[in-house]
């Protein structure tokens, strides 16, 4: 049985679109990528240390 | 594909050419990457919109400069009717590749039309409002937005499933399913979607099913929905079981009891309704026979009328006809008018026509023979009338009273103008002692020749008779 209350907070406000730049401002781009490179330049780091 | 560290091109190897970067976990992620976003597309390809979202942010997890994925999930976005979002990745993607990119097309496609933008914006706001509403418990304001709403923008899929939530929550089964279904149809898997659909056919066809019925808070009854009927049943009674014997006895009795009731109940109406009937029947026989006599009589008596109007016409008729089978009153006339004009006997004429009148009515015959009867009879009248008189004025002066009254009375016959023969057969009645037949004589000279002498001398004698 469906409970309205529970089920009400999976639902959230939309975002307009006065917001819509602050949204994108504030969204995190990291990607696998990213990761790998920053692994890859600490490591060598660590080696040349 | 280029290489992380210097930027060059890659070639097959797992080692960049240029700088010597081990690229081999790199091209894995890259890959990984691509294959998302071919996951993403084959998903969105079948409209399994949420399918083809988690897919692709898959993939811009591995590789945000997945510029394909980027502006497919931005397209995404846009078809779920979140205008939004769908902005923020084609601004993104643009930022990332600001040339050569399909992105700045879409977004050119939004933000030209101004209306249309503020169209969304509005959608969005009233979107929030109605979420607020549910929030706040107004349910029915909350109702009310959404279907403003969905009007101005049919493909807001959250919108849709909000709705569609509300209507769950106040058990109009139908209403939300065909909200979660208008949802399923802009996106295929939409999980919320499909768990709500579950849902309400659940409480729609709970047979189907084959779970029992649902409680709802506490209640000792259930309640659902079937078609256009909600079914309320209480749910802690339990059918007894009953055998097959048991049914076959309770049929028995039933039958029993009915023919019983038909017996005591319905047959003496129905014979009592026969008997109606049939009585209804004997009395109308009753009314028409009655009817009948009566014709019968009325026919019967007028049978006999005519009869009688047949025999006195027949013996009319053998007036006419006569013992020869001719009509020989007719032809007596004939012969007396022919005999008289050859012998010119006025007696035997007279006598004839005496006979005549004696046999027939002659004012009954017809015009033709009336005619020449009286004709005749004037004829021959005014000439034996005179001879009547000679002669009775002769035996009244020979005193012969009785013959000279017969003799006047033929005179006065055939020439009723004749005021002396009448008043000598008064005369004669008088000297003969008929004092009644002389009055009323003397009354008819009195009468016929008023203001005469004989009048005159009538009306004393009169008198003097009537002392």
């Amino acid at each position: 049985m469906i409970n309205f209350e529970e089920e009400l907070k999976k639902f959230h406000p939309s975002l307009e679109i006065e917001d819509a730049e602050e949204a994108i401002y504030n969204q995190d781009l990291t990607d696998m990528a990213d990761l790998l490179v920053k692994m890859v330049k600490e490591s060598k780091e660590k080696d040349e240390e | 594909m280029f290489c992380y560290n210097c930027g060059c091109s890659l070639s097959e190897h797992d080692f960049c050419t240029a700088c010597g970067a081990d690229v081999s976990l790199y091209k894995k992620i890259m890959q990984v990457s691509n294959m998302y976003y071919n996951e993403g597309l084959e998903k969105a390809g079948v409209r399994d919109l949420s399918g083809a979202i988690n897919s692709l942010r898959q993939s811009l997890k591995f590789n945000k400069n997945n510029i394909e994925a980027r502006n497919l999930l931005g397209l995404v976005y846009f078809e779920m009717g979140e205008a939004v979002a769908a902005l923020s990745e084609w601004v993104i993607s643009k930022n990332l590749r600001p040339e050569k990119n399909i992105a700045d097309d879409y977004i050119d496609m939004i933000q030209s039309n101004a209306s249309r933008l503020d169209t969304m914006n509005q959608t969005i706001k009233k979107y929030n409002q109605a979420y607020n509403y549910c929030v706040q418990g107004s349910k029915d304001l909350a109702v009310i937005q959404l279907k403003k709403v969905l009007s101005l923008n049919p493909r807001l899929i959250r919108a849709h499933q909000l709705l569609a939530l509300l209507y769950i929550d106040s058990e109009q089964w139908e209403k939300a399913k065909k909200e979660v279904k208008k949802c399923l149809e802009i996106d295929r898997n939409n999980t919320l979607a499909l768990r709500y659909l579950k849902e309400v056919d659940l409480m729609l066809n709970p047979d189907a099913s084959g779970k029992p019925a649902v409680k709802r808070k506490n209640e000792d009854s259930v309640r659902y929905q079937s078609d256009n009927e909600i079914i309320i049943q209480p749910l802690n009674v339990k059918e007894t079981k009953r055998s097959g014997v048991s049914t076959l006895l309770n049929i028995g009795l039933g039958m029993i009891i009915g023919l019983a009731a038909m017996f005591f109940l319905v047959l003496p109406g129905r014979i009592a309704e026969v008997k109606n009937e049939a009585n209804a029947k004997i009395a109308e026989i009753g009314n028409q026979s009655d009817a009948k006599t009566a014709t019968i009589t009325e026919l019967e008596s007028q049978v006999k009328g005519l009869e009688a109007e047949i025999n006195r016409v027949n013996r009319e008729l053998e007036g006419y006809v006569g013992t020869d089978g001719t009509l020989s009153t007719i032809d007596t006339l004939l012969s007396t008018a022919a005999s008289y004009l050859e012998t010119k006997d006025a007696a035997a004429a007279g006598a004839s026509l005496d006979e005549i009148s004696a046999g027939i009515d002659v004012t009954q015959t017809s015009e033709a023979f009336q005619k020449l009867y009286n004709s005749l009879f004037t004829v021959v009248g005014s000439e034996l009338a005179q001879t009547y008189y000679r002669e009775g004025r002769a035996y009244y002066d020979s005193s012969k009273y009785a013959e000279a009254i017969t003799s006047l009375t033929g005179a006065v016959y055939y020439d009723a103008s004749n005021v002396d023969a009448l008043y000598y057969l008064a005369q004669a009645y008088r000297k003969n002692k008929d004092t009644a037949n002389a009055i009323s004589t003397y009354q008819k000279v009195v009468e016929l020749f008023p203001g005469t002498e004989r009048a005159t001398k009538s009306q004393e004698y009169i008198n003097q008779l009537s002392k």
